[in-house]
């Protein structure tokens, strides 16, 4: 991903953005198919974070029902395929188109609202899509929709996990492209200042409530399409892949990595998958331990994994006072300032 | 310099992984127990790895199949779509011969098609919802009846011996509950005389259903069946009783669990449920219980029996094709004729489901389930 | 008439418990503007301790009910609230100024509080004793129970009592302090940090109380009780003006009331719809909730 910057890297970033491209590569070659499935599922989540990074990340608009976006991409595949044999790359469209309609639904009354109460806004949103694909007999209910035929290449059918971690690196390649330009574009750069400073950033000519609505609708047709590829990935969905739990999960992957940094959120696209599958030895101590660990990573890491440079160059100025601040909470201690 | 530490502390999370996924494979005959290990379902899920293993320990202890020992693989699906597919390739790595396991119908049917592509037999111990077999792939088998054949049951039960003209059904949104809910309303409206007076469903989870019961009383139903799961279905009882709601309650056979009664108290005297035998009245699953009760120092649970015999039913078929092969497996089990196991004689149908299941109804007397009519 | 009635008795039985959760959610939201997603365990953990107390008392040959329930519910609340203290001081104090990323560390404590539960006790559901009959007061076809009638009445006390004390005494000064403007606050000689623990603890008192009598009245417990609860009760908290403590009484309530109507009169499947749906055109209608008043927008 830091191989798209202009400028040479130096030896010690070069190391590990080396070692996850070739364990990209040689995943699906040397990989079980279990390994690769997890691979899969690793781009799935890389996708869904990129899409809540620009909603949450550069937007800075706390999302929690994002998951909603995700079962609609999946929910426009999964039944255009099962019940009108549609093809797998025409479904693409059409479930970009109607989840940036139902972003554009939710988006337009509340993306006034302060933030926290956007939030449970998007969190009823979530339940509601969910409620509704569980009641409706045309999204199959409780059962879902299942026997989702796999993608075709032409004559070849994408089946086999090798396959399937193939098309998923594509999709995820595409996402990440995308993402990448938009930070760097004008788009880009009205967002971060809305972020940092909403009432400036309309003074200077930004109409934010405009710029937050085309983040969030950008946010929602990236997870669409990550629902699309779900669906032929699973082959089956059902309303139970699409919880408050899985947009939490979403939220927790852009977090852990680093808000608005795009290496963030690929690693913490991969802690979060693969910390409960290294955690299976363990067993019954498997859940719990993945809740300590998350503290931990927390208390080790407060700005993720990997956060992104701008807003750190942004929050630096603000970061001396903040600190004094903090360290005065955490001594307990008032001093005079 | 801290990034690259992140990048490692990558990496390590990855080593781990891989070995965990690189499965040895040694002369062991290994049988895949996918269960839910983690979240609300978990007890099942631990009353059925047990069960699993008890298996296991006694071929072996008859000197295994084939002359290889048997080892049960067992992991955690969380009754989710997503997870159980992870689960099913993990048990495939780990080199299973075949699939014996599952409880949550929407957990199954996902996994069944990565099963299904690897040509290994997959038998469903619990997951009753027609949907399973009706994908028809020939390698999914099960052991329990099918959600449309316990609801035409129900709905006899409560037009003829119950005497119901006003039929209320109440289910959770589960893909188990929905089904066998569904079936009993259309086997209920197909019924001369009789009227479907209600039929909504809870959210799992929750405690308190006195609103949709306080519905329920308004209406006045002869007969009241929930088709969801026990841990709501106590509270039902309940609160059924609390709100007096006239007519009896009944509820379908994930409510043959002892917590049911105690959850319900006093309330659930009276209560009906059908269910397939339990353990305790099918003579064939006397000793089980009492083994299994050795062997665990704790009462089975209302899906251990079935378990058992799905990987007693695997491990048959290995036996009479005398080869490990999963492709001969498949063939095999659909092969099996009137195996006589802990739940019964076992024989399968072409869909892979288990031919003439039988259903009987139990009404709950001094906190036991008790046979109705017998 | 009656079936409105009932539906109401009903909906104020549930309320009960979403306004006594939501009040931990709404204190804590006000002062550190943490959604706190542990909250709902906090309120488990507290109906566990309570079992736990029932059983050592039945040991101790404890039987009368008034007595082992009081005895109970105190114990319980004390030690919930140390819990809420202490995971306070753990996950949250050290990072009070990362707004997200305390967000992923209450997850944690949430995840950890609830498998905590799974191993301790057990991963299936646990029933509390039958202590008290389902006998009422006669009030004709209305079923209604005298446990219904004290939840009722001891967690409005509690609620008045919590009122009272954020409105009445020093340490609420403190808080309401703390909520306008935390270094403000500090500058004026306030231990911020001791204000804030005894937030989470008031907060965790109430859950645990909640917790035994969710034990007592409907009987069963497990360790996910607290996640549904807990995502009604900071809808309650919003509804009613997040930070706001009467609103948060007031959400409860009516959350509980308009799950009990929709579930009576339009249909059970969709009453988290109808829920969710009359929040957001609230929400849009009153950008603040019901009783929420200005604040100074923070990221």
């Amino acid at each position: 991903m830091k191989a798209l910057t202009t400028q040479p890297l130096p030896f010690h970033r070069l190391v590990p953005v080396a070692a996850v491209v070739l364990l990209a590569i040689g995943l699906p070659i040397f990989g079980t198919p279990y390994l690769i499935d997890v691979g899969t599922l690793v781009l799935v989540y890389i996708m869904l974070g990129l899409g809540l990074n620009i909603v949450v990340g550069y937007a800075g608009l706390l999302d929690l029902g994002y998951a909603a976006f995700f079962a609609i991409g999946a929910y426009t595949t999964g039944l255009l395929m099962v019940r009108y044999h549609v093809a797998f790359w025409l479904t693409l469209p059409a479930a970009g188109i109607l989840t940036a309609l139902s972003g554009i639904v939710i988006g337009t009354p509340t993306l006034r609202m302060r933030s926290d109460y956007l939030a449970i806004v998007t969190l009823g949103f979530g339940e509601i899509v969910r409620i509704a694909a569980t009641n409706f007999t045309f999204t199959g209910g409780p059962e879902g929709v299942y026997g989702i035929p796999h993608a075709t290449i032409g004559r070849l059918v994408l089946r086999s996990p090798q396959a399937l971690y193939w098309l998923g690196m594509a999709f995820a390649l595409v996402v990440l492209v995308g993402s990448y330009n938009l930070a760097r574009s004008r788009l880009g750069r009205a967002w971060l200042a809305i972020r940092e400073d909403e009432a400036a950033a309309q003074a200077a000519g930004i109409y934010p409530v405009y710029y937050k609505l085309l983040a969030y609708v950008l946010g929602a047709v990236f997870a669409g399409v990550a629902g699309s590829f779900f669906a032929v990935k699973l082959t089956a969905i059902n309303p139970s892949s699409f919880t408050f739990i899985q947009s939490v999960t979403i939220l927790m992957v852009i977090i852990l990595g680093g808000m608005g940094s795009l290496p963030g959120v690929i690693l913490g696209a991969a802690v979060i998958i693969i910390l409960p599958e290294a955690l299976r030895a363990f067993d019954r101590v498997r859940m719990l331990a993945f809740g300590v660990g998350l503290i931990v990573l927390m208390l080790l890491r407060p700005q993720g994994l990997w956060p992104s440079r701008i807003g750190q160059i942004v929050k630096r100025a603000v970061a001396l006072s903040e600190a004094r601040a903090a360290a005065e909470i955490a001594a307990g201690a008032p001093t005079p300032e | 310099m801290r990034r690259s530490l992140a990048c490692l502390a990558m990496l390590a999370l990855l080593v781990p992984a891989a070995a965990l996924g690189v499965g040895a494979q040694g002369a062991t005959v290994k049988i895949g127990v996918p269960v839910p290990l983690s979240g609300g379902n978990a007890k099942m899920g631990d009353d059925i790895a047990k069960a699993a293993t008890l298996a296991a320990e006694e071929w072996n202890a008859k000197g295994g199949v084939l002359g290889r020992k048997i080892e049960i693989v067992s992991f955690d699906d969380a009754c989710d779509a997503q997870q159980s597919v992870t689960a099913a390739h993990k048990l495939l790595d780990a080199g299973v011969a075949a699939v014996a396991g599952g409880y949550c119908s929407s957990a199954a049917i996902p996994a069944s098609a990565v099963y299904h592509d690897a040509g290994v037999a997959f038998v469903a111990d619990a997951s009753s919802n027609p949907k399973l077999t009706d994908q028809g792939f020939e390698n999914v088998f099960r052991v329990i009846g099918r959600d449309d054949q316990q609801g035409p049951y129900a709905a006899g039960f409560m037009i003829k011996t119950l005497k119901g003209k006003k039929i209320a059904i109440v289910h959770d949104n589960t893909a188990y509950a929905k089904g066998l809910a569904d079936a009993t309303k259309a086997a209920v409206e197909g019924a001369a005389g009789v009227q479907l007076v209600f039929f909504d469903a809870v959210t799992p989870g929750e405690k308190d259903f006195s609103a949709i019961l306080t519905k329920v009383k308004s209406l006045k139903p002869d007969v009241t069946y929930y088709t969801g799961y026990y841990p709501e279905g106590g509270l039902i009882a309940k609160q059924f009783k609390e709100l007096g709601v006239p007519g009896k309650f009944m509820a379908g056979d994930a409510n043959n669990d002892p917590t049911f009664i105690s959850e319900a108290g006093n309330a659930s005297e009276g209560v009906f449920v059908t269910s397939t035998p339990l353990p305790q009245d099918q003579t064939t699953a006397k000793s089980f219980i009492d083994r299994y009760k050795k062997r665990w120092n704790q009462d089975p649970g209302p899906y251990s029996a079935l378990e058992y015999d799905a990987v007693s039913v695997v491990l048959d078929a290995i036996k009479r094709s005398g080869s490990a092969d999963r492709g001969t497996i498949v063939k095999a089990i659909a092969a099996t004729k009137g195996y006589s196991g802990a739940t019964g004689t076992i024989n399968f149908d072409m869909k892979g489901d288990r031919k003439s299941v039988l259903y009987i109804t139990y009404i709950i007397k001094g906190g036991k389930f008790v046979p109705y009519g017998m | 008439m009656d079936i409105a009635l009932q539906q109401l008795v009903n909906g104020l039985t549930v309320g009960a418990f979403y306004a006594l959760i939501a009040l931990g959610y709404t204190m804590v939201y006000g002062i550190i503007r943490l959604i706190n997603f542990a909250h709902g365990d906090i309120y488990a953990a507290g109906a566990f301790l309570g079992l736990s107390l029932y059983a050592l008392l039945a040991l101790l040959h404890i039987q009368n009910p008034v007595l082992t329930t009081l005895l109970a519910l105190v114990v319980s609340m004390g030690c919930t609230g140390l819990l809420g203290v202490l995971l306070y001081r753990i996950a949250y104090r050290p990072l009070l100024h990362a707004r997200l990323s305390i967000l992923i560390s209450a997850i944690g404590g949430s995840l950890t509080l609830e498998y905590g539960l799974f191993l301790i006790y057990s991963p299936s559901f646990l029933v509390y004793p039958h202590l008290f009959g389902r006998a009422g007061p006669a009030l004709g076809d209305l079923a209604i129970s005298w446990l219904q009638v004290i939840i009722f009445v001891s967690s409005l006390l509690l609620m008045a009592a919590l009122y009272v004390l954020v409105h009445r005494t020093k340490i609420g000064m403190a808080m309401r302090a703390l909520a306008i403007n935390q270094d403000a606050a500090r500058l004026m000689g306030i231990d911020v940090n001791r204000v804030i623990a005894s937030t989470f603890f008031l907060g965790s008192t109430l859950a645990a109380f909640a917790g035994v009598m969710t034990g007592l009245y409907y009987s069963q417990i497990s360790f996910l009780m607290g996640f549904l609860v807990g995502l009604k009760a900071f809808t309650a908290a919003v509804l009613g003006g997040i930070g706001n403590i009467p609103g948060a009484v007031l959400g409860g309530f009516l959350l509980g009331i308009l799950e009990s109507l929709a579930a009576g009169y339009f249909s059970s499947r969709w009453k988290d719809v109808v829920a969710f749906v009359i929040l957001i055109v609230i929400l849009v209608a009153r950008p603040r909730g019901l009783l929420g008043e200005r604040v100074v927008e923070r990221m």
